[in-house]
This record gives C-alpha cells, structure tokens and sequence, in this order.
C-alpha cells in the first residue's frame, strides 16, 4: 500500500474538499474527509488500489458529533473517517461494494442510531429485540449510567 | 412435497450449540436455501465496561472476551497502550507473550479438531486431540497459573517468568507433542473418511471470502495468503521464521488442513522462542496516565486478525476501546457457506467456522 498515493488519488477525485492526513502509530493513516464522499473513496480504493479489507468500523460520540472510522488494512493500515451531525447521522452503506460491511454497520446503527442509506436490513445485532432505550453508546447515554 | 419449504429456528438454547446464537434455517427437503443468524445472547457490554475502568484494570477485561484465546486479547490491548505511553517493552517480555501467544494457537486449532471430530463421528479422535491438548495446557498453567485464563500481560511486559530448568522441560514436552500434531495433519490428507465429510462442504471461493473480510484460516483455507504477523509484524514476529499456510480449496477440509499445519507452524514458533529467549527484564514501569492519542492495534489470534482501536483523552481511562474479534467476519460468511448444503452437514460448516460466539458478541 502506497499511502502517499492514495492520498494524492483522493485529493485529485474530490479536489473541492480538504482531505486530512495524520498518521497513526503501528502502521496506520488516518484521512478525514466528507460523509458525503466516503462512498466513491471506498470505491476509488478498491478499483485503484485493490484495497478491499474493511477490518471493522468503529464509531464514536464525541459530544459534538459522530464520528465514524472505517479501518481498511493491506499488510498497513488506512482508517477513512468522518464526521456525522448528532442530530440525524446517516451515511451511505458500503455493504453494496463490501458485503462484509453489513455486521460492522448494523451494531454502529444500533449502538450509535447511525442510518446507513440503502442498507437493507438494519436489525439489531446484539442488543436485545425489546430494547426501548436510546443507542447505549450516545453520549447523554453513557452520561446517565456514569451518574448512577 | 419436496418443493414446500420449511423455516427451521435453531437456538438460542439448542443441544447441537455449545454457545448461545440463534438460526433461522430454510430448507427445502435436505437442503438449505437460505439462513439468517442473531447474535446477543452473551452481548456484555465489554467495551462500554472498558471505558468505565482504568488502563491497568482493562488487561483483565480484555482477557474476557475470549474464552479460548484470552492471551492474545490482553496482548492486542497491551500493545496498543504500550504504544500510546511510547513504552519500549524489553525484549525478554515480547518473547514470552508470544510464546503464550503460539500455545494458545495450537491449543485453539487441536481443540477446534477435536470438535469438528466428534460432529463426524469421530469419537476416537476427539479423545487424542483434546488429550493432547493437555499437554499443552499443562505448560500455559505452569507458566502462568492459569489453564485458559493466563493474566500473563501487564502494560508494559508480562508478569510471568521462566528459569533454565523450564525452559529445557518445556522443550521435552514439545518433542512428545510432535508426532502427535504430525499425526493430525496425516489424518486431515490422508483419512479418507474424513475427507468424505468435509471435502465440498461450506464452500466459501476467495472471491466472495474477500468480499466478506474474510481473516484467519477461514480466508487462508479459501486461498487468501494473509497473516498479520507477517504482514504487519508487531512483537518480536518480525524476528521469527514461519510459513503462512494457504488453502484453495475453500471448504471445510482446506480450514482443517489449514489449522492442523499450523499447529506444526506455532510449535517451531515456540522453539524458536524458547532457545532464542534473551536474558533481561520482562516488564517496565507504565504511567497510570495516557497522553492523548489514538491507535488501532492488530494481532493475528487462532481465528485471525484481531482489531483494537483505543483513544485516550489524557486520562486514566480510555475514551473509547474498539474490539473486532474474528468470529465476527467468520459468522458473516456462514450464510454462504451454508447455501445448498445437506441438512446433516450443516453441524460440519457451523463447527468449519471455530465459532466463538462470546467473542463475536464482547
């Protein structure tokens, strides 16, 4: 994986918006860009670079916003992230290009109450059928059960 | 009638399940059409309960998640913090974490044998297998203590030592665990009954393997040379010789192969570590507090790649602690794996897939 590249790639394909790049101790590259882009990126890193492993995707309430990182690795890691509002996080689903984004999306939906657009089936993963509350991981949430 | 199909519901609580998950299984006569699972019934909140503790109380939480493969959790934790603190950890340390890392492989890998022996009916192996698993065991709970749970990993080091006498015991006993892993890996190649039963069952082609993240032997068996410890060394892998072993086959005898010439693999690795283990410290002194920062750390546990992403905020507790076990991928080929095969093999690809069902649910 040659990072310098992808980053370049990335810049050329969405030259409107600021990409960033920090990189990440253990071999990883974190570069924030758009919600709104992450689909054609996912799809510019598997047509370009043959990058096709999304290792989980972790997601985030900062208080401010969510943030979601898609972590991919070749042999080094590339983690895309991106911020969502709090309000009403919806993102375009990967499972449409990755099938094996499906597990990872549905607990982000069900832990966060992230709307992947055009993911089919968004059934709870592992939290129970009944449950009445909020997303456990929102961040008034985790707020509430530090109090009790 | 053979055309009706019929929705069966299997689990949670099932005789055939060792672990609690529930199937919705369609067949039309013998045959599965299609299949869906639910996860949860073991869901306990481990990575809430993380950001609830300190970086020192988490080892032991980590080491939770798995109950099989428990070292290589704390060890994935470990290293990630170790990284945030810029810990160098001595090198006397990073040789015994792996070496417990290589005994837990090949104790996962006989006792998954084992397992998928006794669904073939193979009683006779199951009995060997987890025999020898014993052997293995013994040494994991002289070392540390423990037989599943080691609490071997602190930050910074191990906590857990070894003296010469050990060290040339452990050796004899990995020479009379030789010829019995050799004889596991003949049976998988040459025991034709065994064959009979997992040869063409649970296909999984590389294609949709790669489609799916496919990670460990589950990708390895259908052809994907991926290993994280060669791939991406961390510890002291860099420093060790091993061969990845890849299948084509992409059925559930390429996974046995697979797993069975691992145990080969892991047991090199384990003299490697022994003779090679340098003289020194185990452990150094780690910080309570954790600059800010973020890092994902990446092991490669029996069932494959295992994921951590922790982000500190400058506290004595993580902001978030991010936990992908391999099982999580693993279950979402199962499906596939399962479409059009008979329903008395469908115990064989559910058992191909060394389910670890409190790990996919943390």
């Amino acid at each position: 994986m040659n990072v310098s590249q992808i980053v370049e790639a990335l810049q050329q394909n969405f030259p409107d918006e600021t990409i960033e790049v920090r990189d990440v101790p253990m071999r990883d590259t974190f570069v924030e860009l758009a919600a709104d882009d992450l689909h054609a990126a996912v799809t510019l890193l598997m047509e370009r670079f043959d990058i096709y492993h999304l290792s989980t995707i972790t997601g985030e309430d900062t208080g401010d916003a969510i943030v979601l990182f898609y972590h991919f690795w070749d042999g080094q890691g590339l983690t895309l992230c991106t911020l969502l509002s709090r309000e009403a996080p919806h993102i375009p689903t990967l499972t449409d290009l990755i099938p094996g984004a499906d597990f990872y999306e549905r607990e982000v939906h069900e832990m966060l109450g992230v709307m992947f657009d055009g993911h089919t089936d968004l059934r709870p993963l592992v939290l129970p059928d009944d449950w009445n509350s909020p997303p456990p991981l929102r961040k008034e949430e985790e707020e509430k059960e530090d109090e009790q | 009638m053979s055309n009706d199909r019929i929705t069966i519901p299997i689990g949670p609580q099932h005789p055939a399940l060792k672990e609690p998950l529930s199937f919705m299984l369609t067949v039309e006569g013998e045959q599965v059409v299609d299949s869906a699972l639910r996860l949860g019934y073991v869901h306990r909140g481990l990575e809430r309960i993380c950001q609830r503790r300190s970086y020192v109380q988490n080892v032991h939480v980590v080491e939770r998640v798995c109950g099989i493969c428990s070292h290589v959790h704390s060890s994935t934790y470990c290293q990630a913090v170790e990284t945030l603190l810029e810990l160098e950890v001595p090198p006397r340390g990073l040789y015994l974490r792996a070496l417990l890392c290589e005994l837990e492989r090949i104790h996962s890998h006989v006792l998954w044998l084992g397992v998928l022996a006794e669904i073939l009916g193979f009683t006779t192996i199951f009995m060997y297998t987890w025999q020898d698993r014993e052997i293995v065991l013994d040494i994991m709970e002289e070392l540390s203590g423990g037989r599943v749970a080691h609490a071997a990993n602190i930050v910074g080091g191990v906590s857990i030592d070894v003296d010469e006498d050990q060290i040339e015991d452990i050796q004899e006993r990995l020479d009379n665990l030789e010829p019995q892993l050799a004889r596991f890996v003949d049976l998988v190649h040459n025991e034709r009954s065994f064959q009979a039963r997992t040869r063409g069952v649970g296909l999984l082609p590389t294609g949709v393997a790669r489609g799916h993240c496919a990670v460990g032997p589950t990708a390895r068996g259908s052809g994907i040379d991926v290993d994280v410890r060669r791939d991406t060394p961390y510890g002291i892998y860099d420093q060790l010789s091993f061969s990845v072993i890849t299948v084509d086959d992409g059925d559930v005898w390429a996974r046995a192969a697979v797993r069975a010439e691992e145990t080969m693999e892991s047991l090199d690795l384990c003299r490697q570590l022994l003779k090679g283990m340098p003289k020194g410290s185990i452990k150094t002194r780690a910080p309570r507090r954790v600059a800010a920062g973020e890092v994902v750390s990446r092991s490669e546990a029996p069932r494959g790649e295992v994921v951590y992403y922790v982000r500190s905020d400058g506290s004595e507790q993580p902001a978030r602690v991010k936990i992908r076990t391999p099982t999580l991928p693993a279950l979402s080929t199962l499906p596939i794996q399962l479409q059009g095969v008979n329903t008395a093999d469908i115990p064989v690809v559910l058992a191909g897939v060394d389910l670890c069902i409190a790990c996919a649910d943390r």
